[in-house]
Parts: C-alpha cells; structure tokens; sequence
C-alpha cells in the first residue's frame, strides 16, 4: 500500500469564504502537504533543490468538492496525503483529501513536472526524469509506470463543441511578489486566485443580462481543473479571458490565463458549478 | 540597443527592466550586461561562458539560438532576455 500520512491542521478564517473553503486555500494546503509527505518519506523540497538540483513545477491539478467543507465545522481540518511518481520519473504526483468534522471530503490531484536546475541562483531549468537518487526513496507501489495525463484539454473540448457560451469577459493583472515563490515565478494557486477573480468580475458586469450567472457567487465550486503551460513570474502582465458556459446543465467557467505575448494560455483553470435547474451535488 | 529584463532575472538588475547596452552584437550586449551586474553573469552565462539553455533570447521579437547571438544590433535594436521556467 503507499504510505499515507495523516494529521490535523489547525486553520483560521482566512482560509474560507462564506462558501466553504477556498479553493486557493487547499491548493495551499495541499501542496504543503505534498512537501510535508516528501519530507517524511524522500527528502526535503529544500534538498530536493539543494543537493539533487531538482525542482518541481506544478502541471495539472484537479479539486473536487463533495461538499462545502465550513469555517464553523470545527477547529481542524484532518488532512491526508500520499505521494507517487509516474511516468518512469518524469512526473512527482500527490492526492490530498481535507476533511471535515463533518465527515466532508475535499479531493485534490496534482502533478509535477520534475526540473533539472541548471545551479545558478535564479533555480533555472528544464524538464527531466528525477535521478536515480531520488527514486529510491520511493516504494514499487509508489512508483507508477503510466503517466498522469491531465483531463482538462478533453473537458475544454467537450465544452467548446457541446455547450452553449453565455458570456465573456477579461481581466487584467499585475504579479507582484506577494504571489510568487522563492524564484520570483508565480505560487501556481494564484492561479485558482485570478481564475476566480475573474469570474467574479464576469458575473457582476454580465449578471443583469443573465441572472443565472449569479450562481456562481451563492454556491460553492464543486470542481476545479488546472492545467499550466508556462509560469508568469514576478512584474509579468497577463490577462484572464474568462467565458461563462452552460454545458450538460451545469454552469462552468473558462479561464484563460494569457500573457502580453498572446498565443497559448500560459494556464488554464475550468470551474463547474452544480446543476442550474436543481440542487443535485456533481459527480 | 535596449535590453528588457523581467521576472525572475530582475533581482539581478538591481530591478532595471529596461537597460541601455552600448555593443555590436547581441552576445557582446549580453557580455557587456553582466559585466555591469555581476550577480548577474553566473546566472546567464555557464563555467565555459556560454549563455544557459534556460535563457531565451530575443532580438525585436525573433527568438535567437545560441549561434545567432554572433547577430550585429545597434541603437534601435530591443533584445529580450527571458527564463522560460524557474524551479522553486
């Protein structure tokens, strides 16, 4: 069996909304706990990037929200993690599940792309296998020979060619350091951050036209799928190109995060909503 | 020519995005950068001095291999130096 870890973690106020947990938070949390479980079991994002040159750049993410997991359910949120590699090394993956007092589960998938530092200072490098030394601190069971392969491009797909476009909109922003990680290149969750923003500033212009779009403000997010192509770093201008879409009865965003370059969305971020015609959870 | 840095290489700069560089090609413009902002040299060029392969160079929007950075730019020339990916 992977080992999986478990334990509690306390959390405050700045972690929800109204809502239920936000969706950046348990990219947060989750990705803390993706270290927390490299460290116990491998070695330390620091030695990881120390003395094996290896990094690791987020590519695709998927949340799944069972139900709205609430500030007021309780003191701490149970956590539990595991770790895998796939692909023959060339992918570090992680499942998270956060879970409430109330036996509520919040699911998150992500996969990395391992980076083989170049060794100066700005942590620069290219996609490759993780080394040898690397590997064998995981179990054969942790080590996944089929690669993970992201759900996104086929979701984008299915929506585009089946459903129906209600609205469109952009947003533009600023990366500034407050959002980045220890190489001055974005923390992949605010991606979730602009996404959302995004799809806030849709509803309030777009909402008087279809009221139906104001879904999206009064229930809580019920999946997230994320896939990144390149990372903006600190000072770069971009764009979320968000569109409102109505697909299978359920309201979803697309959001496009592009930069000043223009051409591929350097990140893509699908948010679904439940059902509009009743309350019935996702599936 | 006029150099443009961003993201990752601006700590690098002392922040400057855009740098005036006096050279004749861009790889003198990059050799003359590093010798203004020497916290800057080991990360753009490697032991041997060649430009990383993690950098990318433009020239007026044309990216550059590493051959091409023998390509003469004068005063009006823009040169981009960009990372493509950074591991934190």
């Amino acid at each position: 069996m992977p080992r999986w870890d478990a334990y509690q973690m306390s959390v405050d106020a700045s972690c929800f909304t109204p809502l239920g947990l936000q969706p950046t938070a348990v990219c947060r949390l989750g990705f803390t706990a993706a270290g927390r479980w490299l460290s116990e079991h491998a070695l330390s994002h620091r030695r990881l990037v120390t003395e094996h040159q290896t990094g690791l750049v987020l590519w695709s993410a998927q949340l799944i929200f069972d139900e709205p997991v609430r500030f007021f359910d309780s003191d701490c949120l149970e956590m539990r993690v595991m770790g895998r590699i796939r692909g023959g090394g060339t992918q570090f993956e992680c499942e998270v599940e956060v879970d409430s007092a109330r036996g509520i589960t919040t699911r998150m998938q992500a996969c990395c792309v391992p980076l083989r530092l170049d060794g100066d200072a700005a942590l620069s490098g290219a996609p490759a296998r993780l080394g040898p030394g690397v590997i064998e601190a995981f179990r054969p069971d942790e080590i996944e020979v089929r690669p993970h392969r992201s759900p996104a491009p086929g979701l984008l797909a299915a929506i585009l060619r089946d459903g129906t476009e209600l609205a469109r909109g952009r947003t533009p922003f600023v990366i500034h350091r407050h959002q980045c990680e220890v190489a001055d290149q974005w923390y992949w969750p605010e991606a979730v951050s602009l996404a959302s923003g995004g799809r806030e500033e849709l509803v309030q212009v777009e909402s008087g036209r279809i009221p139906g779009l104001r879904f999206a403000l009064s229930t809580p997010l019920r999946r997230l799928d994320l896939l990144f192509n390149r990372p903006f770093f600190l000072f770069d201008e971009g764009t979320v190109l968000s569109s409102a879409h109505e697909w299978q009865g359920r309201l979803l965003f697309v959001h496009e995060l592009i930069g000043t370059e223009g051409g591929e969305p350097r990140a893509l971020a699908i948010e679904q909503f439940t059902t509009l015609r009743s309350d019935r959870v996702w599936d | 020519m006029m150099v443009h840095v961003s993201g990752a290489l601006l700590r690098f700069t002392d922040y400057r995005r855009v740098i005036s560089v006096a050279a004749p090609t861009v790889g003198a413009a990059l050799t003359t950068l590093a010798d203004e902002y020497q916290s800057l040299k080991p990360v753009l060029f490697d032991r041997e001095g060649r430009v990383r392969a993690t950098h990318q160079i433009f020239l007026n929007g044309e990216q550059l291999t590493r051959e091409q950075l023998t390509r003469p730019a004068g005063d009006a020339d823009s040169v981009d130096l960009l990372l493509a990916v950074s591991g934190g």
